[in-house]
């Protein structure tokens, strides 16, 4: 073997520099490692939870809605809605096409969609399409691996039965406002949907219940792998409304084709039984949350179909008022119920000819007959003599002008005119004449239905007002009055002839076997010179009719007050309605009496 | 233990005839050792890491484990002197198998790498290193001077650049950069004045910067953006090594437990029984884990310094530092690049992360390491 000297030494020596340098850079990976484990180890350990652990809502059933009789007028039915993940989408533009094939539904809406949700650049899934069909869910699912991105979510769709039947007083859902979830307190989460009229809007708290949590561990694709916690979400209570549907139906399907309200109500206890304002929509439409053109529709339609007429809408009370015109004038002795007044078919009060509705007039007239023909003539004098100020105290007295306290949101209280008022509000004095208009009901003075429902009731009662309330409870609230119940007796009595005497303005509400006592109003729209038939203008100038009653039979009551606009005369256009109400709200009793 | 050779050996026997047995004593069994500790602790945390996955990758390494025995033995065996002899012809070897994978080789995490043989699939480029630590040690070996000249740096750099572009035309960058570690510990041994470190600092700047443009894939390049500004590719890269970090330091002081790791269990973690073993080991076994594996592969760097240190001839100090200057690297890069401190590219741990050639590999260079110890006294 050929031995040749080597030198080592060199290598030897630097060798162990090598060694060094190794070592070296050992220990600072140690310490490296040592710093993220140990020094910020807290901080990884919370972003590793973070990972695995998603919290998902457990959404609260909200409470169903019954009418009287335990009929279901609101319930939940499961709705599939489709959801987008962006940030797991890896071709948006694909998936979207690809949920434009399976939903048939152009891209353009689940774009719109998708940005209104958060766009594009959105860490959490974006409701893009709801209330999926069965095959529409299939044909998602069977692309799941796919498209990660989608997920279909099972969901409750509020459902009203009866859709526009009762859409003003249960009002409907929408999805919560930013002004709402600004405030620490509120439990609620951006696109929750609480109740944003009517009963849902007003019982929306317990309606709503609590939602629930659910933690789950998920893996890095976020399929679930097993249960972590869970939080039960607490129903929504359920509400017992005094609603009668057979009512409610019925007048809705007289109000087709007309706009005004009705509102039944047991005077008893206040509870309404009927509640319809006309045009309708259906709020079936609002449970989806997408539908924003049907919304818009609704917003600017002209005739307004959101609004809830009986509680919304002020109307002059026409010759509903002499009512309470008449209770003013027995309370105050300003009128003797036996003494007479000449009505020629018109009657000259300060230097201006005031025309009863009648041309030719009603002769020699008492209270009981001026009531029950509606006599003009009679409460131009009446009123003379009241004076405004007094009628303004009765009328406040008797519920107007102030809102009746009903268990819904959103209720108008109407304005009963007094000359103070003229001085704030218009700053002009008041004219002596306007006293003469607002005592047959016209002028300035304005009304809601529920109002007039609220005097009747304290008609009906001879003496005593109840807060009106949609839900069904046995708590009554009395309000007892200070005009007396000889009064409400006597004016009672009227009442009762206006619809069961010859020549009573509402003969049309009569039902034979009950009492059905009322008052007819017609409210001109627009001043007319002459005697004018009103189904001779056009339909925006014809007069609004009124017909305000309440019924007795046996130990049932109800009172019943319906407004037809521009439906001219009440005795035609508002007064059949009342008596199918008290039709169908007596059956039984009627039933009784015809067999025996 | 230089001592042996001295004295005491002359007066009781003649090298010749000491026992074999007790000179196979002698050899420093602690480099294999280590090796076999990690390696079993690989074991278990590649069945942990392949849990979640179709497969449990423990027996498939148990197998690559019995086979690296083997080839250890084999390497340990087998002359380095006289493999040295033939390092021309077995480096030429290597690199047809290099060109051979260029032509026919099948494609893996996106680099064309393996060479099918059979239902094995080998990487050429784990064995094209070996061949070339043998080329280096005896090209270097030779020359019996205190400096090397820069025709003897470019001469020995040539030798590896021919592999090293073979290997980045198979788009397996990392392996191909693993080279560079092994040339410079075997130059600095065998001597390079200063003056040309920093000139090939310079170099591997030109280099870096012509290597970006020309050579680098796109998702190459995303990984060192992604490097460089974590924020940019939460999705992507950054992804990746983001899990990677929540996994390392989730772990904390002791480990959140064998197959405990959230990270790991839920594929929170990427690659987790190969190239990001390390973070599975990190997370459920803490830093105390992290720790004891260091040390191991320290104590492995440890005795194969030792070996080269009593080696009897240059060939065999400069084959240990090429060997181990690439095991090193191995390490140091791996670890590092779990939590962070350097791009991710497709480098793993030797003896820990599962792999068939890498694992093979090793053993046959901890063979050759020992073999060398084991001659240490033979022909003196």
């Amino acid at each position: 073997m050929r031995q040749v000297r080597e030198h080592k030494e060199d290598l030897l020596q630097r060798l162990p520099r090598l060694q060094l340098v190794l070592f070296g850079l050992f220990l600072l990976i140690a310490a490296r490692f040592w710093f993220v484990q140990v020094v910020s180890g807290d901080y990884y350990l919370e972003l590793a939870e973070n990972n695995r652990v998603r919290e998902l809502p457990l959404k609260a059933p909200r409470g169903l809605i019954y009418g009287r009789q335990g009929r279901l007028l609101a319930e939940n039915v499961p709705s599939y809605n489709l959801k987008l993940d962006p940030s797991r989408s890896q071709d948006l533009e694909k998936a979207l096409s690809f949920a434009e094939r399976c939903l048939n539904q152009p891209a353009t809406e689940l774009r719109q969609a998708l940005d209104e949700g958060g766009g594009a650049g959105s860490f959490r899934p974006i409701l893009i399409a709801e209330a999926l069909s069965h095959s529409e869910v299939a044909a998602i699912e069977v692309a799941a691996l796919e498209f990660p991105e989608f997920a279909v979510e099972v969901g409750h769709l509020r459902l009203y039965r009866n859709g526009p039947i009762t859409a003003h007083t249960l009002g409907y859902l929408g999805e919560v406002s930013q002004l709402d979830l600004a405030s620490d307190a509120s439990p609620l989460k951006p696109g929750d949907l609480v109740g944003r009229k009517g009963v849902e809007l007003a019982f929306d708290e317990s309606l709503r219940g609590a939602d629930g949590q659910r933690a789950v561990i998920v893996d890095s694709r976020g399929r679930f792998k097993e249960e972590y916690g869970r939080e039960p979400a607490q129903s929504g209570q359920n509400l017992n409304l005094g609603l009668d549907l057979d009512l409610q139906q019925e007048a809705a399907r007289y109000f087709e084709g007309k706009a005004g309200a009705a509102v039944a109500l047991d005077p008893a206890t206040g509870e309404i039984r009927a509640m319809v304002s006309a045009p309708s929509y259906n709020p079936n439409i609002f449970s989806r949350r997408l539908d924003r053109d049907a919304w818009r529709n609704l917003i600017e339609a002209p005739e307004d179909p959101l609004q809830n007429r009986v509680i919304q809408n002020t109307y002059s009370p026409g010759s509903v008022f002499k009512i309470v015109m008449a209770a003013a004038g027995l309370s105050e002795g300003v009128i003797d119920p036996e003494q007479t007044v000449w009505c020629g078919g018109a009657t000259k009060i300060y230097n201006r000819r005031w025309r009863c509705w009648k041309q030719a007039g009603h002769g020699h007239i008492s209270l009981h007959r001026a009531i029950k023909e509606s006599c003009d003539v009679y409460f131009y004098h009446l009123g003379q003599e009241l004076g405004i100020e007094r009628i303004a105290k009765y009328s406040r007295q008797l519920g107007l002008g102030r809102p009746t306290g009903i268990d819904l949101l959103g209720e108008r209280e109407g304005l009963v005119p007094d000359p103070d008022w003229s001085a704030r509000r218009r700053g002009t004095p008041w004219y002596p004449g306007e006293t003469i208009s607002v005592a047959i009901g016209q002028g300035p003075i304005l009304v809601t239905p529920l109002q007039i429902a609220s005097l009747m009731a304290a008609v009906a009662n001879s003496g005593y007002q109840v807060r009106p309330h949609v839900e069904e409870s046995p708590s009554v609230e009395k309000e007892q009055l200070t005009v007396e119940p000889w009064v409400f007796e006597r004016i009672g009595a009227a009442l009762w002839s206006v619809v069961n005497d010859q020549r009573g303005t509402g003969s049309a509400a009569r039902v034979p076997g009950i009492d059905v006592a009322g008052k007819t109003g017609t409210v001109q729209v627009v001043q007319q010179k002459t005697w004018i038939k009103s189904e001779d203008l056009p339909y925006e100038q014809r007069d609004h009719g009124w017909f305000a009653s309440y019924a007795t039979a046996g130990d049932k009551q109800l009172v019943v007050v319906v407004l037809v606009e521009h439906g001219g005369h009440g005795s035609t256009a508002a007064a059949p309605l009342a008596k199918r109400l008290y039709e169908i709200y007596f059956r039984d009793y009627l039933d009784n009496d015809q067999s025996s | 233990m230089r001592s042996t050779s001295g004295t005491i050996s002359t007066t009781t026997s003649l090298p010749d005839e000491r026992p074999f047995l007790r000179q196979l004593a002698t050899v420093r069994w602690a480099l294999l050792i280590s090796a076999l500790l990690i390696s079993l602790i690989g074991l278990v945390t590649v069945h942990s890491a392949s849990s979640e996955l179709s497969i449990d990758y423990l027996p498939r390494q148990a197998v690559w484990l019995g086979l690296g025995l083997l080839v250890f033995v084999v390497a340990f065996t087998l002359d380095y002197q006289f493999l040295t002899k033939f390092s021309l012809p077995i480096y030429t070897v290597a690199m047809l198998l290099l060109l051979l994978v260029l032509l026919v080789g099948k494609e893996a995490g996106g680099a064309r790498s393996w060479l099918g043989v059979g239902a094995y699939r080998l990487q050429p480029s784990e064995f094209a290193k070996i061949a070339t630590a043998l080329l280096l040690a005896r090209y270097l070996a030779g020359i019996n001077r205190r400096f090397l000249s820069f025709g003897q740096i470019m001469a020995a750099s040539s030798m590896v650049a021919l592999p090293m572009v073979l290997v980045a035309l198979e788009s397996d960058l990392g392996g191909a950069a693993m080279f560079v570690p092994m040339l410079a510990g075997m130059l600095v041994v065998a001597g390079v004045p200063w003056r040309y470190f920093a000139v090939g600092a310079a170099v591997a700047i030109v280099l870096a910067a012509v290597g970006w443009n020309l050579v680098m894939l796109d998702y190459q390049k995303d990984r060192v953006r992604t490097f460089i500004s974590p924020g940019s590719d939460p999705q992507g890269t950054g992804y990746q090594l983001r899990q990677s970090k929540i996994a390392v330091g989730s772990g904390q002081l002791y480990g959140r437990g064998y197959q405990q790791g959230t990270q790991s269990q839920l594929r929170f973690l990427p690659a987790r029984h190969t190239d990001f073993i390390f973070a599975v080991l990190a997370e459920e076994w803490g830093f105390i884990g992290v720790a004891t594996v260091l040390l191991l592969y320290a104590l492995y760097i440890l005795n194969g310094t030792k070996v080269a240190l009593r080696a009897r001839d240059r060939v065999g100090i400069l084959l240990i530092v090429g060997l181990l200057s690439g095991f090193a690297f191995h390490v140091l890069y791996n670890t590092a690049m779990v939590v962070g401190l350097v791009p991710i590219t497709g480098i793993p741990l030797p003896f820990l992360s599962y792999g068939g050639s890498f694992t093979l590999a090793n053993f046959i260079a901890a063979g050759l390491i020992l073999g060398v110890d084991f001659r240490r006294h033979v022909n003196r």
